[in-house]
């Protein structure tokens, strides 16, 4: 128990400085502008039309994609995981690969699939005539993308239920003569609906935030989201109108608090923890089925991912926009420029590696004893850390942002040195952004496992570090790895926070597609867009390889 | 004897002039508007120039770049030596705020003064007027600023934000002041369906893919990108066009003020002239030829442009602006 209080209060120092002290100091800013404590700004933004139509448009956005998420990520889980339908694997990572593509490039890619200026279009012959607009530049585009890019977060989560489900439950209905789609309804989806809950608050809360997609394809419609609303203030009237985006943030914040408390509140209605899973899995027979429902879902994945990616790549071949792809106008001359002429795009890549492999290293030490303490030990100063970590993550990157800069700006009390303008800034950011991604899994991974493990250790009087090394680490490493893997993934494709800190030299990749996609230069954009693809590939190939190695079942196409 | 002593006087003369340019080390911090390839090149001819100055650049859209610097004065802490960003609007509120360092020595000599400031605060780099795109696929081909309010074009035009875009802000300064257009003309483009939003950039893809036809744009986006095929072309209005001048500046609390002349310098001498030039833009320069592309300089009418005025009327031309577009 010695360590205990220590280890506590270590913790909440690392996770007060990250997440609270920067949201406490926009928080002051909203209510409190300039350190004048009134509420006119905030009356201002409140009856402004501008924050009534982005708030709307995000609310309408969240939750139309959130429940295409839903409907496309529960059809896949239930797919791949309850029927015998071929090729598995292949399809799950598919379905998968659209959460690891950044949403900038998920983005650009559906743009260059649609409109009259497509390269892959123009070079079938089957373009839109000039002036028509593209379809994706659109409220259903901005619900489409946000929804595809969130549905493989309902079906992990889905997928992990299903797996958990007591088989013996399923079998007893069959015995007792219910039909296939009647065990579904009854039972199968019942069961799964805390999952399917707790991923569908997750897609929502992450369709509030998107700011890749919500810009790249937002600002073109004219269909402004609250983070681009938030994102064009600070950009068009700068930092004096700080108070200002502290109170659009906090309306934000708001409203994804509502969701997290919806999922939390839900998720314990219906909770299943104690029903154990069962060795035999729920497995349904497609039949003559099997063949229709394979071509249906090869297509889904090929339209769904295969097709905007060539689109995307058909555009990084054209020499300048608007011109037509055709054997002689194919060039490489766009990645040319990209990589001999532009340093900027080496650097980015190093960049967003070093940042994203540090955050998921630096979390895995922050998370794992977290978890500890709120799952195992019930530490009550750590649970009421919970909902702080929560916090950065849940509110868009725009506002994290924001708040970093306010923080960190000044020289740092005891170095002297301000980090603002280097790759620390973003660092921090990222850990305090990421934090959440980082303990969710570790957080299950120990709700999965009876706590008596560690009281007994304690009983017989191993101490804390003791049982951290020997319990904690050996049991959590699986969970540790798969949240290591989320942020890394996460990070890598992050465009948000680092829109609004990167500085000369400190560019993400993000940046650099924003940058070139922003200036008109799309070709360029495509381009370096599909060098990023080619190095996200590659990374997963290396995590596929350890995966295999170690065993670690980390993937989420590998179980 | 009196010619020999006049030429060692002049070659001294001229050592001195330039010892503080050869003199130039250390770290130069370059906060730029310019697109990325510009930008890069930019930096690299003044890098084998000067090879003992150091240059960090960032590069971000005007607006942005100076919401940045803003963060930083208001922090206390500007990062940046030199400015090189859009308009002379903002170097004009730089100034007025004590902001900028005066530069007089920088080599202006053959520069139109209207180019330049006359207390040497910030000086014209080149021009980059903004004027119509269409899509080579229109049925239109427009020469006035008048055919944009036509049936023709309705709902067809891209249009860069004076929110966003510094030359759009520039744009709707020099179109509303001019009592041929006023804000009748941008009361017009809202009632033809227009809807202007983003940046230059997106005026571009949205013309040359075809998803609108016609476009208020700056010069050498399209006139560089037909080139190497994109189905555009750049048309200059009868009426003129409005500039941005890309200024050049240096911050007062610039860190390494030797090495910030030495980028003036560079930007404003003939060589640096031809580097604008070369990467497609109208040098400020007048002995500068035009880049491929371009009409020669005597054909371009440039529309009255007043800083100052622009500065006053900033904050209430952007609000009339939301007001008329409903943004």
């Amino acid at each position: 128990m010695a360590g205990e209080p220590w280890l506590a209060g270590f913790l909440t120092v690392v996770v007060g400085v990250l997440a609270l002290w920067p949201m406490l100091r926009l928080v002051q800013e909203a209510i409190a502008p300039g350190g004048v404590p009134g509420f006119g700004v905030a009356a201002d933004v409140l009856s402004s039309r501008s924050t009534w139509n982005a708030t709307l448009n995000s609310l309408d956005a969240a939750i139309w994609s959130a429940l295409l998420s839903l409907v496309l990520g529960t059809a896949f889980a239930l797919l791949v995981g309850a029927t015998d339908v071929r090729g598995r694997t292949l399809l799950v990572f598919g379905f998968v690969l659209p959460l690891l593509i950044p949403p900038p490039i998920t983005a650009l890619a559906w743009t260059q699939l649609f409109g009259p200026g497509s390269a892959l279009l123009g070079a079938l012959g089957i373009a839109p005539p000039p002036g028509s607009p593209n379809p994706i530049y659109s409220r259903g585009g901005i619900i489409l993308l946000l929804g595809l890019q969130h549905a493989p977060l309902v079906f992990l989560t889905v997928r992990a239920a299903l797996r958990q489900l007591p088989g013996e439950l399923v079998e007893t209905a069959t015995v007792f003569g219910a039909s296939a789609g009647q065990t579904l309804r009854r039972i199968v989806l019942p069961l799964l609906a805390p999952a399917m809950i707790a991923g569908t608050a997750l897609a929502f809360v992450s369709a509030i935030g998107n700011f890749g997609i919500a810009a790249f394809v937002g600002i073109p419609a004219s269909h402004t989201l609250l983070p681009v609303l938030i994102y064009q203030r600070l950009a068009s009237f700068g930092p004096q109108v700080i108070a200002e985006i502290a109170v659009l943030s906090v309306v934000i914040g708001l409203i994804a608090l509502v969701g997290v408390v919806l999922q939390s509140w839900l998720s314990r209605r219906f909770d299943v923890a104690s029903l154990e899973g069962a060795g035999k899995p729920y497995r349904v027979g497609l039949g003559g089925w099997r063949v229709p429902v394979e071509v249906v879902a090869w297509s889904a994945v090929l339209l769904l991912l295969v097709l905007p990616l060539v689109a995307l790549v058909a555009t990084s071949l054209v020499p300048a926009y608007g011109v037509r792809l055709t054997p002689a106008t194919a060039s490489f001359a766009n990645y040319v420029e990209v990589l001999v002429r532009q340093d900027v795009t080496r650097r980015a890549f190093f960049n967003s590696t070093l940042l994203s492999v540090g955050a998921a290293v630096a979390l895995m030490a922050i998370a794992l004893p977290l978890a500890y303490l709120i799952a195992w030990r019930r530490n009550p100063l750590a649970r009421a850390l919970r909902p702080i970590v929560e916090l950065p993550y849940a509110l868009p990157g725009v506002v994290l942002a924001v708040a970093c800069i306010l923080v960190f700006l000044r020289p740092l009390p005891l170095l002297g040195v301000s980090i603002y303008g280097t790759l620390a800034i973003i660092f921090v950011a990222y850990l305090a952004r990421f934090l959440t991604l980082a303990l969710t899994p570790v957080l299950a991974g120990f709700r999965q496992i009876d706590r008596a493990v560690d009281e007994a250790a304690q009983v017989d009087g191993a101490g804390l570090v003791m049982r951290l090394r020997r319990i904690v680490g050996p049991l959590m490493a699986a969970p540790a790895a798969a949240g290591a893997l989320l942020v890394f993934m996460t990070a890598y494709n992050e465009l948000t926070v680092s829109a609004l800190l990167w500085s000369s030299g400190t560019e993400t990749l993000g940046v650099v597609v924003f940058n070139l996609e922003d200036g008109g230069y799309t070709v360029l954009a495509a381009a370096v867009a599909v060098l990023c693809l080619v190095a996200i590939i590659a990374v997963i190939g290396s995590l596929q390889w350890l995966d295999h190695r170690f065993r670690l079942g980390v993937l989420p196409w590998s179980g | 004897m009196v010619s020999k002593l006049r030429l060692v006087a002049a070659a001294t003369a001229t050592f001195l002039a330039a010892a503080p340019a050869l003199a130039a080390s250390g770290k130069l911090v370059l906060y730029t508007s310019q697109p990325n390839a510009d930008a890069q090149a930019t930096v690299d001819a003044f890098a084998a120039a000067h090879p003992d100055v150091d240059v960090e650049w960032v590069r971000d859209g005007t607006t942005k770049i100076m919401a940045k610097l803003r963060a930083e004065l208001a922090a206390g802490a500007p990062q940046p030596d030199v400015l090189l960003i859009a308009d002379t609007v903002t170097m004009e509120g730089l100034k007025q705020e004590d902001l900028l360092l005066a530069h007089p020595d920088a080599p202006t000599d053959a520069y139109d003064p209207a180019l330049f400031d006359k207390d040497g605060h910030y000086f014209s780099t080149k021009l980059i007027t903004t004027g119509i795109v269409y899509n080579d696929t229109a049925p239109m081909q427009p020469t006035s600023w008048n055919d944009l309010t036509s049936e023709a074009a309705k709902g067809q035009v891209a249009m860069p934000s004076p929110l966003t875009s510094g030359a759009a802000a520039i744009h709707m300064e020099t179109l509303t002041s001019d009592p041929a257009f006023g804000w009748d003309y941008y009361e017009a483009l809202a009632a033809n369906d227009i809807q202007p939003q983003g940046g230059n950039g997106g005026v571009f893809r949205a013309v040359a893919s075809g998803e609108k036809l016609y476009g208020v744009v700056v010069d050498f986006l399209p006139i560089r990108e037909k080139a190497a095929g994109s189905p555009v072309t750049f048309v200059f209005p009868e009426e003129g066009v409005s500039a941005v001048t890309e200024p050049v500046a240096i911050l007062s609390s610039a860190a390494n003020p030797e090495a910030a002349k030495a980028f003036v310098d560079f930007l404003l001498s003939p060589e640096g002239q031809e580097l604008a030039a070369e990467q497609g833009y109208l040098a400020a320069h007048p002995a500068i030829d035009p880049p491929p592309g371009f009409p020669l300089r005597d054909a371009i009418t440039l529309m009255a442009f007043d800083p100052a005025a622009a500065l006053a009327n900033d904050a209430a031309n952007k609000e009339r602006f939301v007001e008329i577009f409903g943004q």
